[in-house]
């Protein structure tokens, strides 16, 4: 039961982020903006559509989604919403969960590549160095739970409601920061990426997909709402566990943490010039290992 | 008589060779091997099995005494490593040198095959001997064999400057194992790995293994010890490069072990795991940023075997800190994640350099840009290489992720359970990093060479190779599928030596491990059945629909070309852009610059060197240069300069004397 519901609401986490920062976007932009559920329509037409693919690609590139969203799908299974269990939980599934967004990241840097056009190895480029760079500030985030929490999977992590303790209180506050960074960047949000951009020389992620369309594209898109749910959930499992750990705190928290930041953040700063990218990437890293720092500090009971 | 024995066999071996018409030559190579890893395959799996080596025979050196040949649980992996890989390579060079069968002479090709036989027999003696004259023999057989294998070529120059700095530097390596072993000797009365124990006893220990390290770590290719590697990978053929990076550099590494095992002071280990550590992440972190950099397949793929040596570095760190705080749950994870790390590579990198070789032999280059849509005219190769790619990028559901999955659950174990927590942590990031810059150079190599369209018309006429060498491809190709689908069943194998290191690794392997490595297999199925599902409905969805084909979308550019792809260069050159300071560029021809509109036909080559090549070579030379020039300023040609020289020469004798000194 607990299982099922769990599964429930993380689709539910995943379909109604992007609505929140439409919604979000379009408020404090003072315009109408677009109705919650505009996105769920434009997956449904993309559904509907044929497809056109290019003539230099492999079977690789008609593969790559499958995979990309297969991966998504696998790795979400992983993610306990407070005191729900997930479906899937391990000692270590927490490394099964950072690697299974690196297998869809590969999969697409691939397809990306098999076009053979300039704009999209430019995106492939580019993701496969953020991603790398990134690699270590999720492995670290995690470090810094099993270190606090005495486990190394989710579900153990946050398997129940610790008593109130101030230290744990600064940790999972900083870590719940530094998992909404990483979602930023791995969703590809401004200030990293910026989904609405309309130069492909500036972009990412979208330049990645421009030879996909219709059910491929559509799946992408889908892939992008879960990875971003996932680390967006992780976040607000983090805040829940310093107070009030059940679902119905959770799920939500979830949703407004990651839909209003990205919004307000996205409506009001302007995106990165690529090269402060690496910058801006690497000090996620860093502060990855400032909080683990913390925690280790903490831990040892040192008074601050 | 071990010795009389085993130079008879080699003799005959190689007359065997020498007499066998041309095209047989691979068949009684083919048989020798079989024939000796029959032989030892009993024992071996024996050994493995049980916890107690089984000796074979004893061999009675000119110097150090008797040694034993014998088999344990530790030696029985490297020898299934070696068997495997082996064979595959005899297989694979059928194919291989077909094209050079009219080239070359019928001398040469028997030297070749001769060399590739000892080198295949002797890193078996090498796991097999318990140290002392017959390990260093058959050490410096492996050595010999495999310098005259990358010789094959030995018309290119830089071939042969190569092969030379292998030996070269081979042999700086073994001088420090003769030091090494005679130090055991002389301290012990023996010179076998049993007598480690009583040498550490005598508070030799950090001498004896920093002595041990160098040697060792200069076959595994250690930092700054890797030098040799880039060099002769590219130079060698691709079946020796092949078994010389899955398997010949790993006997660096089970040197290392075999130390290891023997060390059982706490305080001791504690040191040890930290040098062993500290040098696994230089090494991962330099292997991995020079391989994302390098633009030729071979070069990237030797850069990436020293990655590997230094992830297994970093798990043997892990396991040597967890043993000398006695967690035996860390200790035996890294171990276990070092130990099929070490199985898991022989397994890509014997198939990545095969991919290698059938690209050399249809297109006869590793350069990355002239490559191009190949997976279009070899669609198996391009296959077999795919999977080797994503298992060295340590992606589920294959081998490669198994292996560090254990090294970062013992890493975060060790981190959770608070021993050496920012050892660890540093572990974690390292190989977090490491990680993500494989992504990066895989991908690059993949696609550069296998995608998009082709750069070269070489490439567009291609075609795939024989089905021999695919056959040898699918024997590698086979473990990293059944070790990435059902680690639960390898992990067993490794039980035996485990527990020769760390006391109660039996019941966490059984407990522990085998469950969780269950849970990761379950997912693994699930991923695929996830993808193949996704996969199908997307198919039957789309066969109502338009399905078209056209070509890549330009956005609105409508006359895009070829030479316009992403190439190896343009991929990494925001990486490059942040890891300038540790490579040294060399350039060929001029870049386009920005200020030219209409830009005419350029010529532009680079290449990223590596700055520790000069550590070896330039800053040497530099060196003797420099004092030369000191010493020249000696020579002034006036006689009375001379006189005063010689003057001062007696004053000093006479004075040394007079203290006594001479």
């Amino acid at each position: 039961m607990g299982i099922a519901l769990n599964t429930l609401l993380m689709l539910i986490v995943a379909i109604s982020i992007t609505g929140v920062i439409n919604r979000c976007r379009a408020i404090l932009a003072g315009r109408k903006g677009l109705p919650f559920f505009q996105h769920i329509y434009n997956v449904r037409l993309l559904m509907r559509k044929g497809a056109v693919y290019s003539t230099t690609t492999t079977a690789l590139f008609r593969i790559a989604p499958a995979v990309y969203l297969g991966s998504a799908i696998v790795a979400i299974l992983f993610i306990p919403i407070a005191d729900l269990n997930p479906l899937i939980s391990f000692e270590g599934d927490v490394i099964c969960f950072a690697y299974l967004l690196a297998l869809g990241r590969f999969a697409l840097i691939l397809a990306a590549m098999d076009t053979g056009s300039s704009f999209e190895g430019m995106g492939a480029s580019r993701e496969a160095l953020y991603g790398a760079l990134i690699e270590p500030a999720i492995m670290v985030g995690f470090a810094t739970l099993a270190m606090f929490c005495g486990y190394t999977s989710f579900a153990d992590i946050f398997a129940h409601e610790q008593s109130f303790n101030l230290h744990l209180t600064i940790v999972m506050l900083l870590t719940a920061y530094l998992f909404i960074k990483i979602a930023f960047v791995e969703s590809g949000r401004v200030p990293v990426d910026d989904p609405r951009t309309h130069l492909e020389l500036t972009m990412i992620h979208e330049v990645m997909c421009l030879d996909y369309c219709g059910i491929d594209m559509a799946m992408i898109q889908i892939a992008g709402w879960l990875k971003t749910a996932s680390l967006s959930m992780l976040a607000a499992n983090a805040i829940a566990a310093t107070g009030c750990f059940h679902w119905w705190f959770a799920t939500p928290l979830a949703i407004l943490l990651t839909g209003l930041s990205v919004g307000v953040v996205e409506s009001t700063q302007a995106r990165n010039k690529l090269v402060r990218n690496t910058t801006f990437i690497v000090t996620i890293s860093a502060l990855a290992a400032l909080i683990f720092f913390i925690g280790y500090l903490l831990q040892l009971n040192i008074n601050i | 008589m071990f010795y009389l024995g085993l130079l008879l066999t080699l003799t005959l071996l190689v007359a065997a060779l020498f007499i066998a018409p041309l095209r047989s030559k691979i068949w009684v190579a083919f048989t020798t091997v079989i024939i000796a890893v029959a032989a030892l395959s009993y024992p071996a799996i024996t050994a493995l099995m049980t916890a107690h080596p089984i000796v074979l025979m004893q061999a009675q050196g000119p110097i150090f005494g008797a040694e034993n040949l014998s088999i344990d649980s530790l030696s029985a992996l490297f020898l299934i490593i070696i068997g495997i890989a082996g064979i595959a390579t005899i297989i694979y060079s059928r194919g291989y040198l077909a094209q050079y069968l009219d080239k070359k002479s019928s001398v040469h090709i028997s030297l070749h095959y001769a060399a590739l036989v000892i080198m295949i027999l002797s890193m078996m003696l090498v796991v097999m001997s318990s140290g002392g004259f017959s390990f260093l023999l058959a050490w410096e057989l492996m050595t010999i064999a495999s310098f005259i294998l990358i010789l094959f070529d030995a018309q290119r120059a830089e071939v042969l400057r190569a092969a030379l700095a292998y030996l070269i530097m081979m042999h700086v390596g073994f001088i420090f194992l003769v030091a090494g072993f005679a130090t055991l000797h002389a301290t012990t009365g023996s010179a076998s790995f049993e007598a480690l124990p009583i040498a550490f006893g005598q508070g030799k220990t950090i001498l004896l293994f920093v002595l041990f390290l160098l040697g060792f770590g200069m076959k595994a290719g250690l930092f700054p010890m890797h030098v040799w590697l880039p060099e002769a990978h590219p130079a060698a053929p691709s079946h020796v490069s092949a078994i010389m990076s899955g398997v010949m550099i790993k006997t660096g590494v089970y040197g290392i072990m075999r130390v290891l095992w023997h060390i059982s002071n706490t305080q001791e280990l504690q040191t040890i795991g930290f040098i062993i550590l500290a040098v696994g992440v230089v090494t991962g972190l330099w292997g991995v940023i020079l391989a994302a950099l390098q633009n030729d397949v071979k070069r990237l793929l030797a850069y990436s075997s020293i990655e590997n040596i230094g992830v297994i570095f970093i798990g043997l760190g892990i396991a040597t800190l967890g043993l000398a705080a006695s967690n035996s749950i860390v200790a035996t994870l890294a171990l276990c994640g070092a130990l099929l790390h070490i199985v898991n590579h022989s397994l890509f990198k014997t198939l990545l350099f095969f991919g290698a070789g059938n690209l050399y032999s249809q297109m006869h280059s590793t350069h990355l840009n002239s490559f191009g849509g190949v997976a279009k005219s070899m669609p198996v190769t391009a296959i077999l290489f795919l999977i080797a790619t994503a298992a060295i990028c340590a992606l589920p559901p294959l081998n490669g992720f198994v292996g560090e999955f254990m090294i970062y659950l013992g890493m975060l174990n060790s981190v959770r359970d608070g021993v050496n927590t920012l050892a660890a942590a540093g572990g974690i990031i390292a190989l977090a990093l490491i990680g993500g810059i494989v992504v990066f150079a895989f991908t690059k190599l993949y696609s550069t060479v296998f995608l998009g369209s082709p750069r070269d018309h070489h490439v567009a006429e291609a075609e795939e190779v024989d089905n021999m060498r695919l056959a040898a491809m699918a024997i590698p190709t086979a473990g990293i599928i059944i070790i990435g689908i059902a680690p639960q069943l390898v992990i067993r194998v490794l039980t035996n030596i485990a527990d020769g290191l760390i006391p109660s690794a039996t019941p966490i392997i059984s407990g522990y491990i085998t469950p969780t490595l269950g849970r990761v297999s379950l997912t693994a199925l699930l991923i695929i059945i996830v993808i193949a599902l996704l996969y199908m409905l997307k198919s039957r969805a789309q066969r109502s629909r338009t399905i078209e084909q056209g070509p890549t979308w330009g956005c609105g550019f409508t006359s895009p070309n070829i030479r316009m792809q992403y190439t190896g260069e343009s991929f990494s050159e925001n990486l490059e852009s942040i890891t300038t300071s540790l490579t040294q560029n060399t350039v060929e021809g001029r870049a386009v610059s920005k200020s030219e509109i209409f830009p005419s036909a350029h010529n532009y080559h680079v290449r990223h060197k590596d700055k520790i090549d000069r550590l070896f070579t330039e800053w040497w030379v530099e060196l003797l240069r420099i004092i030369n020039k000191r010493i020249m300023s000696l020579r002034t040609g006036k006689i009375n300069h001379y006189i005063l020289f010689a003057l001062l020469f007696l004053v000093a004798i006479f004075i040394l004397s007079l203290f006594n000194i001479l």
